[in-house]
């Protein structure tokens, strides 16, 4: 049995955000996650690190909120942010008095709006529509969510925090109404065990009902569901948000090698991640007055992630700690020393994080105060790492790689490609991921799936879907020492089923003939066809 | 004809089918270059995200043969040429061979235009390569360079008395007829008066700029597509064809000054430009080819150059010498001949290009012809430095066949 004092359910930005702050205030702190880190609603985003400028007319908290984190967050997280700016458009569509209101409200929420003359605006961004009619720079940027998480998690583990992956909590154990313990079991080898802890806080999300459920309790999480669009390249190279009141579709993020359109909202279940054809045109459409050759762009694929909104129970007695979400104590509902966090927004996970661990430090007698937006996730590479990785990866690979991997990871792949040159190969040429890097990541014990190499490394998250690095990544971790890539079978269809899954929607124009292409090498020349059960 | 083919330059249509890499001559070469799907579309993708060293781009010799074998229409050379010349503004040159070699009409206009000129930059390059000279520049020394003649085109050209047709044609020389090898085009003009054909000639062209793209150059190339534009248009305009004798020439003036630039009125000539031979087999097609040849009992052996099949035009030169009498021709087929207009002269590019012609030189021996063809200066060049056989423009077999 494991001890720790306080048991972190849920691996998103809020959990691993609890758990970095936690170690660092020196209390001992475990997460367990189901599936893989950000599987969930931290990946199934934007990737947009907000201004603030979205929210600043009809929620000035929330506003200021994202502007002081986004400041931290570009500072503390460098590695995952990409700061872009952002170019608030208005359309003909827009209304020229709401304009106004988010002028005069960017101000009082000290979020930097500063107008653009369109020709400058059509300069920077080439591919604007030219019905445009006005532009404001804002300090949004693009944020990369696995990076982000893995890069907390990181952190923490400097300071002593654990992170379980692919580990259910099947139960929670509490002993004359105060929490005592959880019980875990293994996804994997099916495992059953027990955590004896102090503390429970369930950071899950859309799930925050169903693990709230496990210890009798009810936490009316209603999630909504948010569809994306990824563009196979950088449309714009900042982020586009239409100038108008909050809607569906109407922010453009570059986002690494591409640019991802978002989002709708729908009501939905917690593990909602369907996507339909139908939300993809009605989107395409309204992003068609951001950007009118939208068309002509091709689409890589469609993703929906549910966002966990908290529906307030006129009988719950918790206390919100903020608009934008809220922590629960579930003290007043019998069961003390078990918090769950809902709501709330990418953004602003850290301060969440530090607004949950200063009201868990009250109550477990701890005094220290938070210091997460005093530290860099990771250290920078030294100038001489930086040169040798400059000097055996491929073109265009060794910044790449070195903000996915931190610097331990990095020198251990350079290490790898200086003993062995052979390990410089590409083993997903859209996103530039070398051979080495695929073995690196694959020999951690985190790693389960291919699909758990990809989004640790972007691999497979290119032009061609998989097409080409599904087989060389198999066949790079078919080997004696990676027990759990046993079953190719497996992690063939596992990974082409869930880049299949984001395909479907969008069956058309280039997309077609590219899967047409990865059909004949799977299902043709390697007699791969379909799925009948994926675990 | 031309064909209009105007791409959008992003690199949304490959479907990293990898055709390219196994059609790509370099790629079979040398494992410098990863290939055209890499550096093309693939980091095309990237070069919006990172600023990082990309020692391969150098290595595309702009041969398109990717552009030709794409299933998809990727002007994946063109991406290439565009990275270059990004990739140059910020980084320095290996050599500088790229700037000479990139501005060979600046070369040859400084030459031919002294006394004795030719001569002594003829003289020049021996004496130059003896002591290394070129080594120093960056160019090999183991390269048969071009030579220059003491008499440009032009001023040959303005020497012969034509007879007036109402069918007339602007003939865009370009700077390697010009300078290196002007009786090329005194073929063109007697090929075509004898075929009723008007030549016209410009002495405001400029080079086409086919040397700058490839060597990073692209703003000058751009200088010079404006002023080539204008005048092609205008004689196009007065009822004109245009024809060229050189296949690169031809390739940047009717499609790729469409995918690089933006200048009105380049479809509308484009729609009029001919590649010479290609132009005789059109007057063939309409059964108005002069035919009138003596024999020649001779062996040839005819190589396409990459700039001519990427034209996607045929063969014309296939088509119209075996109608000559007594003449044996057969084509090679043997791929490119590796020194891609300037990259085969570079020192450390050499190599490469001497492999990538290798099965050509070895075709050309085994074929026991005595003379090799082909459209394209420099690939003439290349086939006599790598086989031994010298090689001639099917205008000079025509001119020949004609007893001129």
């Amino acid at each position: 049995m494991l001890k720790t004092t306080v048991v972190v359910i849920g691996g998103g930005a809020t959990g691993v955000g609890i758990l970095r702050d936690l170690s660092m205030r020196g209390i001992k702190a475990i997460l367990v996650e189901r599936d893989d880190l950000g599987y969930w609603t931290s990946s199934r985003f934007h990737g947009l690190l907000h201004s603030g400028g979205r929210y600043a007319v009809k929620d000035k908290e929330a506003a200021k909120e994202c502007i002081q984190e986004n400041t931290i967050l570009r500072r503390i997280g460098h590695h995952c942010v990409e700061a872009t700016e952002s170019i608030f458009v208005r359309t003909p569509e827009d209304s020229e008095e709401f304009e106004q209101e988010w002028v005069k409200s960017c101000k009082e929420c000290g979020i930097s709006a500063i107008p653009l003359p369109m020709d400058k605006a059509f300069e920077l961004e080439p591919n604007l529509s030219h019905k445009i009619l006005s532009a404001y720079r804002c300090p949004g940027a693009a944020i990369d969510g696995f990076r982000l998480l893995w890069q907390t998690v990181a952190s923490a583990d400097k300071y002593g925090g654990k992170t379980m992956t692919y580990t259910e909590v099947t139960g929670i154990e509490t002993v004359n109404g105060t929490v005592s313990g959880v019980k875990i079991r293994d996804k994997w080898t099916g495992r059953e065990d027990k955590i004896a802890c102090d503390f429970v806080i369930s950071a899950a999300g859309s799930f925050a009902g169903q693990v709230a459920h496990m210890a009798g309790l009810t936490v009316n999480v209603k999630p909504s569901k948010g569809t994306l669009i990824a563009f196979n390249h950088r449309i714009c190279n900042r982020v586009i948000h239409r100038l108008h009141k909050s809607s569906d579709a109407d922010i453009f993020v570059p986002h690494g090698s591409i640019t991802i359109l978002g989002t709708s909202s729908i009501d939905s279940a917690p593990d909602d991640t369907s996507t339909e054809t139908a939300e993809v045109t009605a989107m395409m459409e309204i992003g068609k007055l951001t950007f009118e050759h939208i068309y002509d762009y091709r689409i890589l694929r469609v993703f929906a992630g549910t966002r966990p909104l908290y529906s307030a129970d006129p009988n719950a007695k918790g206390r919100s700690a903020s608009r934008g979400f809220v922590a629960l104590d579930h003290a007043h509902d019998g069961i003390k020393h078990f918090m769950s966090v809902c709501g709330g927004k990418f953004t602003t996970y850290r301060l969440m994080a530090e607004k949950v661990c200063d009201m868990v430090c009250e109550q477990l007698g701890v005094n220290e105060k938070c210091h997460t937006a005093d530290e860099n996730l990771v250290e920078d590479p030294s100038p001489e790492l930086m040169g040798r990785a400059k000097a055996v990866f491929p073109s265009y690979g060794a910044e790449l790689a070195a903000s996915r991997l931190g610097n331990r990871k990095l020198e251990h792949v350079i290490e790898r490609i200086e003993s062995k040159p052979e390990m410089r190969e590409l083993v997903c040429e859209c996103e530039n991921v070398t051979l080495a890097e695929i073995e690196e990541i694959a020999a951690e014990p985190t790693s389960h799936t291919v699909s758990d190499l990809r989004r640790r490394t972007r691999l497979g998250m290119g032009t061609c879907q998989g097409t080409f690095c599904a087989y060389r990544s198999v066949g790079a971790v078919d080997k004696e020492e990676m027990p759990w890539a046993k079953d190719t079978v497996y992690l063939f269809k596992e990974f082409l089923e869930t880049r299949w899954k984001g395909i479907r929607p969008v069956l058309w124009g280039n997309m077609l003939r590219d899967i047409e292409l990865t059909r004949a090498i799977y299902d043709a020349a390697l007699n791969l066809s379909g799925v009948e059960e994926i675990k | 004809m031309a064909i209009n083919k105007q791409h959008a330059i992003d690199p949304d249509k490959c479907t990293a089918c990898t055709i390219c890499i196994t059609a790509c001559p370099v790629t079979a070469a040398t494992r410098k270059f990863r290939g055209p799907k890499m550096t093309g579309p693939a980091l095309t993708r990237l070069r919006k995200l990172v600023s990082d060293d990309d020692p391969m781009l150098d290595y595309c010799s702009n041969c398109k043969t990717c552009d030709l074998v794409c299933p998809s229409g990727v002007p994946i050379s063109t991406l290439n040429m565009m990275a270059k010349n990004e990739y140059y503004k910020t980084h320095p040159r290996k050599s500088k061979a790229d700037d000479m070699l990139a501005h060979s009409e600046k070369m040859g206009k400084l030459i031919t235009a002294l006394p004795l000129g030719s001569t002594f930059a003829n003289l020049g390059v021996s004496i130059g390569k003896a002591f290394n000279m070129m080594g120093a520049m960056g160019i090999t020394k183991d390269a048969k360079m071009p030579s220059y003649a003491s008499e440009s085109f032009i001023s040959k050209f303005k020497k012969i008395k034509q007879t007036s047709y109402p069918r007339k044609v602007v003939f865009f020389s370009g700077c390697y007829i010009n300078y290196n090898q002007p009786e090329v085009g005194v073929d063109l003009v007697k090929v075509y008066q004898k075929n009723k054909i008007e030549v016209a000639i410009d002495e405001n062209f400029v080079c086409c700029g086919s040397p700058m793209v490839s060597g990073g150059y692209i703003d000058d190339a751009r200088v010079n597509a404006a002023k080539n534009t204008a005048i092609l248009k205008a004689w196009v305009d007065k009822g004109y064809d245009i024809v060229t004798a050189c296949t690169s020439c031809g390739l940047m003036l009717k499609q790729e000054y469409q995918e690089l630039f933006d200048f009105a009125g380049m479809s509308e000539y484009a729609a009029h430009m001919y590649d010479s031979i290609e132009y005789l087999a059109k007057l063939n097609d309409e059964g108005s080819f002069n035919t009138d040849f003596t024999p020649i009992n001779k062996k040839y052996i005819y190589h396409a150059p990459c700039h001519l099949k990427v034209q996607a035009i045929g063969r014309p030169s296939m088509e119209l010498l075996p109608l000559i009498p007594g003449i044996k021709i057969e084509e090679a087929d043997a791929g490119c001949c590796g020194i891609s207009g300037s990259y085969g002269f570079k020192a450390d590019k050499h190599e490469i290009a001497m492999k990538v012609g290798s099965k050509l030189f070895a075709r050309i021996k085994d074929s026991g012809a005595d003379l090799g063809v082909s459209e394209c200066g420099t690939c003439r060049l290349q086939m006599e430095n790598g086989s031994g056989v010298e090689a001639i423009h099917p205008l000079t077999v025509l001119r020949r066949a004609y007893g001129l």
